[in-house]
């Protein structure tokens, strides 16, 4: 015994650690005020997320194989997307704002394939490539898509920092505790690459947010439009596992 | 309004103080096996000595309401105001001896405290606070000018052995490992502590004036975290009273105390929330706070808390935050007044220091917040 209370394996501190981000530099005025609302953001979408149908299974553990197709099938249509508009934004930055455009960049690049990786976790878990590749998006997924296309065409969208908190703290914060939830209840490995591959690179991603943050927050409203557009993603990001219909 | 100023405190703890390795003697063994978890848990809370009102054959050797009693007669022993000139008893408790009727009567009784106004408050551990706080607004509006807040708790009578074996239906008699039934076990015991509150600061030494208190309930939005009552099993509903017999309830193992681990975490997480809140509205300023005086109910969470709390620039240095969960146990209502009690005796508090008090509640996610001010006799 070492200490760590584990419930089927998954440590009961995980969310503890999990709020406490890692290897926070050290911010300016501004930055420290978004990084507080961005906070609180965080955690009352982690606490909506309790309510959401599908995720409620993991923690009663109803949670099944059908149910893991079902998820992955509604994730896929926003994997796909969100490329583009990580490289929308990036185009839509102006060159006062080029060391944001290339980390962007570097990010879209990172992360333009993953749903190659998604598609072979459903086919692990059971599902055929062909009803994956056919599926389109969900209600939630087509309103999450829009305002995030809409955002990443402003000039010099910012904002999307608020974005990225969110989808970035998922990988983070969530997707590790997630997939061992999954795995175990489904009795079957190799169905959760994709979470997992995210748990272990988001640290990477979240240093070049913390980086962004503190450049960018310079006044109270540009901190605001960050909090806003985390807020309407949140809100979005939780209807698009809501609306999962039948696989 | 009247500025509020706790001006006395007190507290009892039942018995010896029990070590980790004799808590299964006094809670006892289920069916003579010794717990696979207990270790662990007791490792994860850090604790190392804590109190219980039951002996090693799970006979109760005091009752609440009579910890209740002790810890008002000690408060009231260090105060200047008689017990006659209190107007108010407001009592906190997870569980009195009685369903029906409130502690606050049976406490009343035991202090033999004539036509005072009484207030009952039942929850798990945030129940103090409102309590407190039910008493803080009588004496700002000039209901009373003295109240007496006292928050007891017993949960060994629900964590000894014969609740589990009488458990024979239940989750925990059907799984190998049942850890949302078992945790609670070895993380809960027994105390109480009393303040008094008055409008006027003690005449002489130190007393705390009362600046705000907040409280947020998320329960709108989580499931229940904490409770007894429910037997735990899926697609079960009924609650203990829906079953023909009490005996059916327990049998079923709805009168057990259980904790849903998976959830827990939400606790944490929500109490930063309010925290960052206070902030916002200006209430709280890290900065100037020199004692954080957290009821938080395991060991591991603390550092966990101060690197997030860190990150956002409104952290509290460790030296800051004092708590005497590893001496005296998690008493869960009764921790806050426990702590207050302790620090006032120990740890030389001085005039002007501000201090931050934080009660969560997991039952189902209550955080509630107070700000102290340390003032002379004068209320500066």
């Amino acid at each position: 015994m070492d200490g760590n209370i584990t419930i089927d394996g998954i440590p009961v501190q995980q969310a503890a650690e999990a709020i406490g981000a890692n290897d926070v530099p050290e911010l300016k005025e501004h930055a420290q005020d978004a990084l507080r609302r961005l906070l609180r953001v965080w955690i009352g979408f982690e606490r909506d997320l309790v309510t959401v149908p599908i995720l409620r299974r993991l923690d009663l553990g109803t949670y099944t194989l059908a149910d893991h197709r079902r998820l992955l099938v509604n994730l896929r249509q926003q994997v796909v997307e969100g490329s583009r508009w990580i490289a929308r934004a990036a185009s839509s930055m102006d060159r006062d704002h080029s060391e944001m455009r290339s980390l962007i960049l570097r990010h879209a690049v990172d992360e333009h394939r993953d749903y190659t990786m998604l598609e072979q976790d459903y086919v692990n878990a059971g599902g055929e490539i062909e009803t994956i590749l056919s599926r389109g998006k969900n209600v939630g997924s087509e309103a999450f898509h829009a305002f995030m296309m809409q955002r990443a065409s402003q000039p010099n969208p910012v904002d999307m920092l608020g974005a990225m908190w969110i989808i970035e703290g998922l990988g983070e914060r969530m997707a590790i505790g997630w997939a061992t939830r999954m795995e175990e209840l489904c009795e079957r490995e190799g169905i959760t690459r994709f979470m997992t591959y995210h748990g272990a690179n988001d640290d990477d991603h979240m240093q070049r947010f913390y980086t962004m943050l503190d450049e960018v927050c310079t006044d109270t409203l540009v901190v605001e439009r960050i909090e806003m557009t985390a807020k309407v993603v949140a809100r979005l990001y939780r209807l698009q596992l809501e609306e999962m219909g039948d696989e | 309004m009247n500025t509020v100023y706790i001006t006395s405190t007190g507290w009892h703890l039942p018995g010896p103080a029990i070590t980790n390795d004799q808590v299964e003697t006094v809670l006892g063994a289920v069916n003579g096996q010794p717990s696979g978890l207990r270790g662990q848990i007791q490792k994860a809370n850090g604790i190392q000595t804590r109190h219980y009102g039951i002996d090693a054959n799970q006979r109760t050797t005091v009752s609440n309401t009579e910890m209740a009693v002790q810890a008002a007669q000690e408060c009231m022993d260090r105060a200047f105001r008689p017990i006659h000139q209190v107007g108010m008893l407001a009592v906190a408790s997870t569980q009195g001896d009685h369903p029906v009727p409130g502690l606050a009567s049976f406490v009343q009784a035991g202090l033999g405290m004539a036509e005072v106004e009484i207030l009952t408050a039942q929850s798990i551990c945030s129940s103090s606070m409102m309590a407190l706080k039910g008493a803080w607004l009588a004496l700002r509006c000039d209901e009373h000018d003295a109240a007496l807040v006292v928050a007891t708790e017993m949960p060994s009578r629900l964590l000894k052995r014969q609740r589990y074996e009488a458990a024979t239906e239940s989750t925990f008699a059907k799984k190998t490992v049942d850890f949302n039934t078992e945790f609670l076990r070895w993380m809960l015991s027994d105390g109480a502590g009393a303040l008094l509150l008055e409008t006027s600061p003690r005449p002489k030494g130190l007393s705390f004036r009362i600046d705000w208190m907040k409280g947020w309930s998320h329960a709108h939005a989580l499931p229940t975290c904490m409770s007894v009552g429910s037997s735990g099993k899926a697609d079960e509903e009924r609650t203990w009273q829906d079953y023909d017999t009490y005996a059916d309830a327990e049998r079923e193992g709805a009168l057990l105390l259980r904790q849903e681990v998976r959830l827990l975490d939400h606790i944490v997480r929500l109490g930063v929330d309010g925290y960052v809140r206070l902030v916002q509205e200006g209430l709280n300023v890290p900065s100037e706070v020199d004692h954080f005086l957290c009821h938080y109910s395991s060991h591991h969470f603390r550092p966990k808390i101060l690197d997030m709390l860190d990150a956002a620039g409104v952290g509290i240095p460790e030296e800051k935050w004092w708590t005497n969960l590893y001496s005296r146990g998690n008493t869960g209502a009764a921790s806050l007044f426990i702590m207050l009690d302790e620090f006032v005796r120990t740890q030389n508090p001085q005039v002007g220091e501000r201090i931050l008090c934080f009660v969560p509640e997991s039952g189902r996610f209550n955080t509630t917040y107070m700000h102290l001010t340390v003032v002379d006799n004068n209320g500066r």
